[in-house]
């Protein structure tokens, strides 16, 4: 039977990238080129258009100084030396865009030679720096790195706002540079609604995958590297009726789960909302910081205005920061009770990114969403503000003290509903990033950036960072879009910055469950109707089905082997999410469903695919071998 | 044995013993998944009375039961509510709520 609908099949992101450093591997081996002859390949690993790599072989050993130098002058130039040896692959990071960069390499032994690479061109509509203000003093050779909050991609910008790194995969939510100078973050593979993927990926900057730690409970928000290097990840079970409320440990060699911690087991669920809380989302938890000191860690909850400190071991409340209004008269004790200037004190609301400094103070981005526990006391966004704050909490007496904070005076200026974090570099040196500004005919949105419309005119998103030194702006950056997180980086590390290898895929995704019951209806050869634009992307562990259909009507996937049949249920009712902390995988028409279903859950051999719609089922004339 | 009922109808009902009542819109697709599974629990079940309540078309008797959303399953025994479910669900879970009323 021919296709009727269209049936994507790719190999993993992984598997390609695999294979294409074989191939410019092979190609060193066979031409061993000198320096003179030096072999560049621009996008080594196919997601990096403003990175190369420069491939040769020298007769002795030697070292390799790398310089990418700056569009304007000298003082611009990002330099790295390079360990001995014979057999050379330097990445190149940072080309600029729509130019061809000059890119010199010199060596030990005296030779050099000056390459003129040029970018590959990034893709249309991307997010742009709209203002910068900072000197290459303060901010050298760094990058802002920024995460994106929806369809945008993970890009940064250097001292004058220039795009130095982007990735055309969007990947999700943080990214941290872990200890062997890899960063990990979010993967870009969709896994569950509404903004839930696959897993981490580790990655190094010219954008090879090294690890993809796949997670049957997905991946969202935030991770931590422990010392040891195993990862403490926010995630769920999606089989109970709660969501963003648990916390794993994963084995960063093999990415299983070591532990994990539940925090239904620690929190009341019915308390203390936010204005966005339901029963579904009750928590929201969006960030995760262990702390070495008391071996504790801590946990920011957007849906009960609070940031949660318990105990690593034993799972045990100690201490929560935020607003005690609305909580059980039992867990009043882990409250703090506000001293010093109070006129000057606010509570946080909905915040994100709690980070506790050495001595114990508590930070966070206090996004100050509702700013009351009280639905007639709710703000308009336009009349509240968002702020990098910073708490002292004495726990002896269960007191707070707000010792810090920047942005309250900016008011709807600096003010995101959603999303944003904070870093502490040193005393009075942080990062305050509002990555998630909204607005409607020049009043801050009601509505979440995910949710705005940005071909209507009057409409606009935007994200702003800063850097403070002593209360000083020493660093501001303001760009198109919503982006989730800022993390200022080097662009390279001590450590190796490329090694080879073929990246692995670890841990499992969850087996989808089926739908137990599928309705006893007409099996038709008529074709499914072009209107429900139906579309299967398969990969090697998984499928994503993609289909639209009418509110309320019924529908299925049917997977068909001819003795096995398994039925994935369709929820066409629409949904309204209170929190859409990445757009990444909305639609524009809300009629469009996507569903993943994982390989693992499929009947064995090869399954037909067929779609119930309403009345009846449709072949679809697609083939999976499982 | 499954029946549709209207406020009336159901007021006028013997509600001696066990039985589910199922508040569901014909504009909802898991009230339509919903009405399949009940059709698998009442083939294993063929003496267990389900009946099936209109949402939009029985208001008053949706807010007597406190229905707020569809589909709802009221659990009852001797006319009076055991336990409820809300959205849709898979067989077993239903079944196990049946056990429960009917011991």
């Amino acid at each position: 039977m021919e296709n009727r609908v269209e049936h994507v099949r790719y190999d993993h992101l992984i598997t390609r990238q695999n294979r294409a450093e074989k191939e410019f591997l092979a190609r060193l081996e066979n031409k061993k080129p000198s320096l003179e002859n030096a072999i560049v390949v621009v996008n080594p690993y196919l997601i990096n258009p403003l990175a190369a790599m420069i491939l040769f072989k020298t007769d002795k050993p030697a070292k390799a100084v790398l310089t990418i130098h700056g569009k304007r002058n000298d003082r611009e130039d990002i330099v790295h030396e390079f360990p001995e040896g014979t057999s050379h692959a330097l990445p190149v990071l940072g080309l600029y865009e729509g130019m061809k960069t000059r890119v010199t390499v010199a060596l030990s032994t005296g030779e050099a030679k000056d390459f003129m690479i040029e970018s590959q061109p990034l893709p249309k509509g991307i997010c742009r720096c709209r203002n910068v203000a900072t000197s290459l003093d303060y901010f050298g050779t760094n990058w802002m790195f920024l995460t994106p909050a929806g369809k945008n991609l993970p890009t940064a910008f250097d001292y004058q706002g220039d795009i130095r790194w982007i990735l055309t995969e969007n990947t999700m939510f943080d990214i941290k540079r872990v200890k062997n100078g890899n960063i990990i973050t979010g993967s870009s593979r969709f896994c569950h609604m509404p903004y839930n993927s696959t897993g981490l990926i580790e990655l190094n900057l010219l954008g090879k995958i090294y690890k993809e730690y796949r997670m049957p409970g997905c991946y969202h928000h935030d991770h931590f590297e422990m010392p040891d290097g195993n990862l403490l990840v926010c995630t769920q079970d999606f089989s109970r009726d709660t969501v963003e409320d648990m916390l794993v440990l994963l084995d960063r060699e093999t990415g299983e789960v070591l532990r994990s911690w539940d925090y239904r087991n620690m929190l009341p669920q019915d308390v203390a909302g936010s204005g966005s809380q339901d029963h579904h989302d009750w928590f929201h938890n969006n960030a995760v910081w262990w702390n070495e000191k008391d071996n504790s860690i801590t946990i920011s909850g957007r849906h009960q205005d609070a940031v949660v400190n318990f105990d690593y071991e034993t799972g045990k409340v100690n201490w929560i920061v935020g607003d005690p209004e609305g909580w059980p008269e039992d867990m009043q004790k882990y409250f703090f009770k506000p001293v010093g200037d109070l006129s000057k004190f606010d509570w946080q609301y909905e915040q994100h990114a709690c980070v506790i400094c050495p001595d114990g103070d508590v930070m966070c981005f206090d996004n100050g969403h509702w700013r009351s526990k009280n639905k007639e006391k709710y703000l308009k966004n336009r009349d509240n503000f968002s702020r990098g704050v910073r708490y002292r909490i004495d726990t002896k007496k269960m007191e707070i003290e707000q010792v810090w904070q920047y942005g309250k005076e900016l008011g709807q200026d600096f003010f995101s509903p959603y999303i944003c974090n904070v870093e502490y570099y040193g005393e009075g040196h942080y990062l305050v990033h509002s990555g998630g500004i909204g607005w409607d005919h020049g009043w801050a949105s009601e509505k979440l950036g995910a949710y705005i419309k940005l071909d209507d005119e009057g409409y606009d998103i935007n994200s702003k960072t800063v850097e403070l030194k002593d209360d000083v702006v020493m660093y501001y950056l303001e760009v198109d879009g919503n982006f989730y997180r800022a993390e200022k980086l080097s662009p390279y590390h001590d450590g190796d910055n490329a090694p080879f290898g073929d990246g692995k895929l670890l841990g499992h995704l969850e087996v989808t469950p089926d739908f137990g019951t599928i309705p006893e209806l007409e099996e038709t050869s008529e074709a499914v109707d072009a209107w429900n634009q139906i579309r299967i992307e398969e990969d090697e562990d998984r499928l994503v089905f993609h289909g639209r259909f009418q509110r309320g009507q019924l529908a299925m996937v049917i997977m068909d082997n001819g003795s096995e049949k398994k039925g994935y249920f369709i929820n066409t009712a629409a949904v309204n999410y209170l929190a859409m902390c990445s757009g990444a995988y909305l639609e524009d028409d809300d009629r469009v469903i996507k569903m993943n279903i994982s390989k693992s859950s499929l009947p064995a051999g090869k399954c037909e695919v067929k779609v119930l719609v309403e009345d009846r089922i449709f072949q679809t004339g697609v083939v999976i071998c499982n | 044995m499954i029946t549709e009922v209207n406020t009336p109808q159901y007021d006028a009902l013997d509600k001696k013993g066990p039985m589910l009542v199922e508040f569901y819109s014909k504009t909802c697709g898991p009230c339509k998944m919903l009405g399949f599974v009940l059709k698998d629990v009442d083939k294993s079940n063929p003496d267990f009375r389900i009946y099936q309540v209109e949402f939009n078309e029985n208001k008053e008797l949706k807010d007597r039961c406190g229905v707020k959303g569809f589909p709802t399953l009221l659990f009852m025994k001797d006319g009076e509510e055991v336990s409820r479910l809300e959205g849709l669900k898979q067989k077993p879970v239903i079944l196990k709520e049946i056990e429960k009323i009917k011991t």
